[in-house]
Order: C-alpha cells, then sequence, then structure tokens
C-alpha cells in the first residue's frame, strides 16, 4: 500500500470517530429530548 | 475543585456548544489542510509522518480525557456529588474514543514504517491495557445496580486506573521500545523543526477544542438521560410507589 493511502486512511478515520460520536450524541440527546418532553412536557436541556 | 466544576459546566450550555462546534469543524479542516499539504514531508519517514498531526494529539486528548475521569472521580469520592460521576462517565467516554483512535493510527504510522500493523511493545502494550481499562470502566456501570454504587464504584477504578497513564508516557524511557521517544513533551527543547512543531501545536489546540466540544455535548446527554431516568442498557422494572412509613416504624432509606 503507497504511504499516502495510510495517511488517507488515518485521516479519514480520525473523521469518521469524531463525526461517528457526535452523531452518536445526537441521536442520544433527541432520544432523551423526547423522553423528557414526554414524562414532563420540557424538552429543552 | 469548585472552579474545574464551573468550568465544566459552563461547557455544558448551549452557547458554549455552538461555539466550540463551529470552532472545532473549522479547526480540524484547517490543521488537515495543514497537515497534508502545507507542512514538509518529513526527510527519513516521507508522507507517512504526516500522520503524526492527528496520532500525537489523539493521545493527548485520551490522556486528557483519563486525567479529567481522576479529578472528576476524587470530587466524587470526597463529596459524593453526583454530577461528579456525570463528569467522569462522560470523560471515559470520549477518553476511551480517542485511546482506540490513537492505537488504529499508530497501527496505520507502523505498518510502512516498522512493516508490522501491532508489536507487543512497551508502549504499545500498556496504550492497549490503558483502552481495556476503560472500557472495563465503562462495562462496570452496566453492571451495577444502583446509581450510587454505580457512582462510586466508577469512581475508585477512575482513580486507580489513572496509574497506567503515566506508565504509558514514561514507557519508551523505562523500557527498550521500538516507539520513539517523546519529542515535544521532554526535558530540553523540541527536537523537531520549527514549520512541523508549529503544525502540531496548532493540531494539540484544535484537538482540546474537540475534546471541550464532545464534553460539553456529552454532558447535556447526560443532564437530560439523568431527568428522564432513561434505561442505559436493560430497561428496568418499574419502581413501586413509595411506601409510606407508618408512625414510629423504621425506614430504609
Amino acid at each position: 500500500m503507497h504511504d499516502l493511502a495510510y495517511v488517507a486512511a488515518g485521516y479519514a478515520a480520525t473523521g469518521a470517530a469524531i463525526g461517528g460520536y457526535r452523531w452518536r450524541l445526537a441521536v442520544r440527546l433527541r432520544r432523551a429530548r423526547r423522553y423528557v418532553a414526554t414524562t414532563t412536557g420540557r424538552g429543552r436541556g | 475543585m469548585r472552579r474545574f466544576y464551573r468550568l465544566l459546566s459552563a461547557l455544558g450550555t448551549v452557547r458554549a456548544q455552538r461555539i466550540l462546534g463551529w470552532a472545532t469543524g473549522i479547526g480540524l479542516l484547517v490543521t488537515a489542510v495543514t497537515a497534508l499539504a502545507v507542512v514538509p514531508a518529513d526527510a527519513d519517514q516521507g508522507d507517512v509522518q504526516r500522520l503524526m498531526y492527528v496520532h500525537v494529539p489523539a493521545a493527548w486528548v485520551a490522556f486528557l480525557s483519563f486525567g479529567v475521569v481522576f479529578a472528576a472521580s476524587v470530587g466524587y469520592l470526597r463529596t459524593g456529588r453526583i454530577h461528579w460521576d456525570r463528569i467522569a462517565v462522560s470523560s471515559a467516554e470520549i477518553g476511551v474514543l480517542f485511546c482506540a483512535l490513537t492505537i488504529v493510527l499508530g497501527s496505520l504510522w507502523g505498518r510502512p514504517v516498522w512493516g508490522t500493523w501491532w508489536t507487543w511493545d512497551p508502549r504499545l502494550t500498556t496504550t492497549a491495557l490503558l483502552l481495556l481499562i476503560y472500557l472495563g470502566y465503562l462495562s462496570l456501570r452496566k453492571v451495577a445496580d444502583s446509581p450510587a454504587r454505580r457512582a462510586r464504584w466508577s469512581a475508585v477504578v477512575g482513580v486507580i486506573g489513572f496509574i497506567d497513564v503515566p506508565i504509558v508516557h514514561m514507557s519508551v524511557v523505562w523500557w527498550r521500545s521500538l516507539h520513539q521517544q517523546a519529542t515535544v513533551l521532554r526535558p530540553g527543547s523540541p527536537t523537531i523543526a520549527g514549520s512541523m512543531l508549529a503544525t502540531l501545536l496548532l493540531a494539540f489546540l484544535v484537538f482540546n477544542l474537540a475534546y471541550g466540544y464532545l464534553m460539553a455535548v456529552r454532558l447535556r446527554v447526560g443532564r437530560l438521560e439523568e431527568r428522564g431516568a432513561i434505561p442505559v442498557s436493560a430497561p428496568r422494572a418499574r419502581r413501586p410507589q413509595a411506601a409510606v412509613a407508618p408512625a414510629g416504624g423504621v425506614s430504609n432509606a
């Protein structure tokens, strides 16, 4: 494999890790907001 | 300790989150462009050395995260306040993410330079152990049956587990290692070219912002999940209505 392929894979992995975790947090945030909104009537955290 | 908590609480506001989000996104883009297109390639390793600008800051953020887990765990054990536990688990999640990323990036760097994806080198082994310790920390939280017990057990692991962080950092000094010695965090001046050092410092700054941003969002998630008492793992049985103790009776509370 060419050196640049390792570099590209590394930077892609970094972006995917940070972006993926942020996306996962967004899903959890939406779910928690929805849950709180239905149980208490207030959705903002 | 109070100032530390206030700082972390401020990160949990929507405004701080938005500012940090934009700063992190732009920062990551600028860092990637600088590291890939502006700074020159290493004379010995060539282009593959550009992985340093993400590998080293990722390792730093993992250390920082576990340092915050340690401080918050001490805070919980001293005060018993649950917000310290929330900070600790938020930071532990981010630490695990960046520790795993460090290992993946190191592996991608090691293959062309060392000729192998993985070797049982002291630095690599202690880093893998660090990842396992904090994966254990997160797993332990799913086992404990009450929030107080979960927080106490986690805090103990959060304090003891941090012992591995200085061991990881010093492993290249204490034992014979394939991994290179420290080039920036070392006694004396850094052994790295000026433009590379500047790019690396930029990457450190941006990764710290990313940590702050992810902490901000994770703290909000944690607060909301606690408010709604959303089950983290298996759905729990509904709690029975609080019994009214008879006059003169003994309460378990």
